[in-house]
């Protein structure tokens, strides 16, 4: 399977915007979150987003020999429980830890499950924990974001095995020197991406309802361009010739 | 000769508690070095006048650094297996390098922060720097060799695991996500609750205390070990049980959705019947994410019967 380099640097740039779309979802909300001030994972948007993101690219590569959307389905689904799992420890901690009710402070009613919010957040913060809003959201940012990371891989991939250099040895069915060089690729696309999101929404955002989200068109714009840029070097990569 | 697909469960459950315990290990390791957020408050506390005698390593972010140290660990032992030695000892010596390594950067780090508030008056205790860089060093190799030690099962040639990826580079993965994963979780334990001891439990911490955190030990002024003592009991055991469940259930897309077809990771060529088990096993993925949405909406449900409105 020879890959025009049209495609990678399509599947790249929807990759990416597909990563910082994602982190638009997800509920970070940074060193304020960390002690119980504001809603949200209490850590930094790249760092969540990334590190979901290495779980899907983990998982979108355990079936990389498999079709184009069984690996988007593994990675967005790997990211999605890392997401998942986290918030709900996470959760864990604030309810049983630090003793406070999830609540969001920018938000009457959680659109979801119509709980009030304003009665349980304590006052002088703007909320703490993550309510079932945040965590749906947070949810759909994770399966975004994996489908984002294994798209660029999946195309990163087939480009490679095109190539002498990293076609698949024979006797084998999967070439590794493709597989890792497209999965730091696909890494770093995270990191691009989820930096700029970050940018975007100010560091913190609690989800879909936050009226930061609203950002969101100029957010995948940055990302489209940035990403298409990274598409480029990605094709240099596979058609270079320089390894 | 065992069932394939038992072998290949019963190599993830050990994943999944060698995980565990990286888990509660690096939230340890943090809150000895107030290396997530929470170190914000430490940063803040002399410039509001609450000199400390905390160890405050924060300069990059944690799965940034655990990335780094686990890469580390991950590129010596792969380049030890090669020659041959046992896996054992060859993760054992990338964890301690690593472990080297992190303790001259524990070390300059800390240096960096507390001369960045010295015009504070924050003092610089070297005492303090000596006491802790064993525990962070010591927390760091069982987080290295851990997380090594997943990477290397992953990459056996066994039925669901036989990953693409080589040792060093799923060590960096594994090693970004576990930071991700102790700062979103156990962390909170420690900045949440512990950083401010002196306020009453049950709330989160409002904008007006800031940077007053808890500064007195049950004798004496309190420093990251007595942090540690605090969120080894609750904190650390729920990241490492985090880590543990998301290692575990990571696998089940290929290991028990080996049940409904023949797979063996990307070693087996995409056929249909490879398709049709790794389709049931991401299946078997999203009904777990759905459950997790409904169990953490319940758990909303009891906090708030639980504790209640704020009074005003």
């Amino acid at each position: 399977m020879v890959v025009d380099p049209l495609y990678i640097i399509g599947a790249v740039a929807i990759g990416g915007v597909l990563i910082g779309g994602g982190v638009h979802f997800i509920p970070v909300g940074g060193a304020p979150a960390a002690i119980a001030t504001a809603t949200g994972v209490g850590t930094g948007t790249p760092m969540l987003a990334a590190g979901g993101g290495m779980t899907g690219l983990i998982t979108a590569a355990a079936a990389t020999t498999s079709p184009l959307w069984l690996v988007l389905l593994a990675g967005g689904a790997g990211s999605a429980l890392m997401l998942g799992i986290t918030m709900l420890v996470g959760n864990w901690v604030y309810i049983w830890g630090v003793g406070c009710v999830p609540s969001s402070a920018k938000v009457k009613y959680d659109p979801i499950t119509k709980y009030e919010q304003s009665k349980f957040v304590t006052p002088g913060t703007e909320g703490h924990g993550i309510p079932t809003v945040c965590f749906v959201s947070g949810i759909i940012g994770g399966l975004l974001s994996g489908f984002g990371g294994a798209l660029a891989y999946y195309f990163l991939y087939y480009g490679l095995i095109g190539t002498s250099g990293y076609a698949i040895p024979a006797g084998a069915y999967v070439s590794l020197g493709a597989a890792t060089l497209a999965g730091t690729f696909s890494l770093g696309l995270f990191f691009v991406n989820s930096v700029i999101a970050s940018f975007n929404i100010g560091g913190t955002i609690e989800g879909f309802h936050d009226p930061k989200f609203a950002r969101l068109p100029r957010g995948a714009l940055a990302c489209i361009i940035a990403s298409a840029v990274v598409g480029g070097l990605g094709v240099l990569l596979v058609q270079g010739g320089s390894f | 000769m065992a069932d394939p697909i038992i072998a290949g469960l019963g190599v993830v459950a050990l994943m999944g508690a060698a995980a565990t315990i990286a888990g509660a290990a690096e939230d340890l390791e943090s809150d000895t070095g107030s290396m997530s957020n929470p170190n914000s408050q430490v940063q803040l506390a002399p410039q509001m006048g609450n000199l400390h005698r905390i160890f405050n390593k924060a300069v990059s972010g944690e799965p940034v650094q655990m990335g780094s140290w686990a890469g580390i660990a991950g590129s010596i032992a792969f380049v030890l297996l090669s020659l041959n030695l046992p896996a054992v000892m060859a993760i054992a010596g990338g964890a301690a390098v690593a472990a080297l390594v992190h303790a001259a950067f524990a070390t300059s780090s800390h240096l960096g922060r507390i001369v960045s508030v010295s015009k504070f008056k924050q003092p610089l205790f070297l005492d303090v720097v000596t006491e802790h860089l064993g525990p962070i060093a010591g927390h760091g190799f069982i987080v290295t060799f851990t997380i090594v030690g997943v990477s290397y099962l992953m990459t056996l040639p066994i039925q669901g695991l036989a990953h693409p990826f080589p040792l060093p580079m799923l060590a960096v993965l594994w090693g970004i996500t576990i930071g991700a994963i102790g700062s979103s979780t156990g962390d909170i334990h420690y900045g949440g609750e512990r950083e401010y001891q002196q306020y009453p439990f049950g709330g989160g911490i409002p904008v007006r205390i800031h940077g007053d955190i808890t500064r007195r030990a049950e004798l004496g002024a309190r420093n990251s070990l007595d942090a540690v003592n605090f969120c080894a009991k609750y904190g650390g055991p729920v990241t490492g049980f985090c880590f543990g469940s998301i290692v575990f259930f990571s696998f089940w897309s290929t290991v028990v959705g080996g049940i409904f077809g023949s797979i063996s990771g990307a070693i087996l060529p995409g056929n249909s019947d490879t398709n049709t088990a790794l389709a049931v096993g991401t299946g078997i993925l999203l009904i777990i994410i759905i459950l997790i949405i409904i169990i953490n909406n319940r758990m909303e449900v009891f906090a708030r019967n639980k504790y209640g409105p704020y009074l005003k």
